[in-house]
C-alpha cells in the first residue's frame, strides 16, 4: 500500500497550500500597512485610528487587487 | 526545508515514513519556516522604529520601543487577518 498517495496526504497538502498562500498575504499586508499606519514610535496600546487604518488598508488592497486584476483582463 | 526521506533506491515500505510521520514533519518544519519568516519581518521593523540612532549601547528607551513595537506587530498581524477573512458583516 503506497501511502505517500493516500487520499489524506493530498487533502492535507492541499490545505497547507492554501494556509500558506493566506499566511503570505496576511505577512505581506501586514508589512505593508504597518509602513503607511504606523508612523510613530511604537506605543504600549495602538490608537484608535491606527488600528482603523490597518483594517482599511487591508481591505483597500483587497479592492485595489480586484481593480488591478478587471484592469489587465480587459487589455489585449 | 528537509524532506530526509530514505531516497536511497525504493526499498522497503518500512523505511519510508507512514503519512501520519510525515504530516507532522511537515507542519512542524513550515510551523518552524513560517516562525523564522515573521522573526526576521519583526526584527527588520523593529529596528527601523526603534533604533534610529544606534548608540555604544542600547538604551533604555529603545530596548522598552522594541518590547513594544513586537507586540504590536503581532497585534497588527492579527487586525489585518481579521480585516481579510472576516469582512463585511
Amino acid at each position: 500500500m503506497d501511502g505517500m498517495s493516500s487520499p489524506a496526504l493530498q487533502q492535507f497538502i492541499e490545505q497547507e497550500k492554501q494556509r500558506a498562500v493566506m499566511n503570505e498575504m496576511v505577512s505581506k499586508l501586514t508589512d505593508a500597512c504597518w509602513d503607511k499606519c504606523i508612523t510613530s514610535a511604537p506605543g504600549s496600546k495602538f490608537s484608535s485610528s491606527e488600528s482603523s487604518c490597518l483594517t482599511n488598508c487591508a481591505q483597500r488592497y483587497m479592492d485595489m487587487s480586484l481593480i488591478i486584476m478587471k484592469r489587465f483582463q480587459s487589455m489585449n | 526545508m528537509d524532506f530526509s526521506s530514505p531516497s536511497s533506491g525504493s526499498s522497503s515500505s518500512a523505511s519510508q515514513p507512514s503519512p501520519e510521520v510525515f504530516m507532522d514533519q511537515l507542519k512542524s518544519q513550515l510551523a518552524q519556516a513560517y516562525a523564522e519568516e515573521f522573526l526576521e519581518t519583526v526584527r527588520g521593523k523593529c529596528f527601523t522604529k526603534c533604533i534610529t540612532k544606534p548608540g555604544t549601547s542600547m538604551s533604555g528607551s529603545e530596548s522598552s520601543c522594541v518590547s513594544r513595537c513586537v507586540d504590536r506587530y503581532i497585534e497588527a498581524t492579527g487586525i489585518v487577518s481579521r480585516a481579510l477573512f472576516s469582512q463585511q458583516r
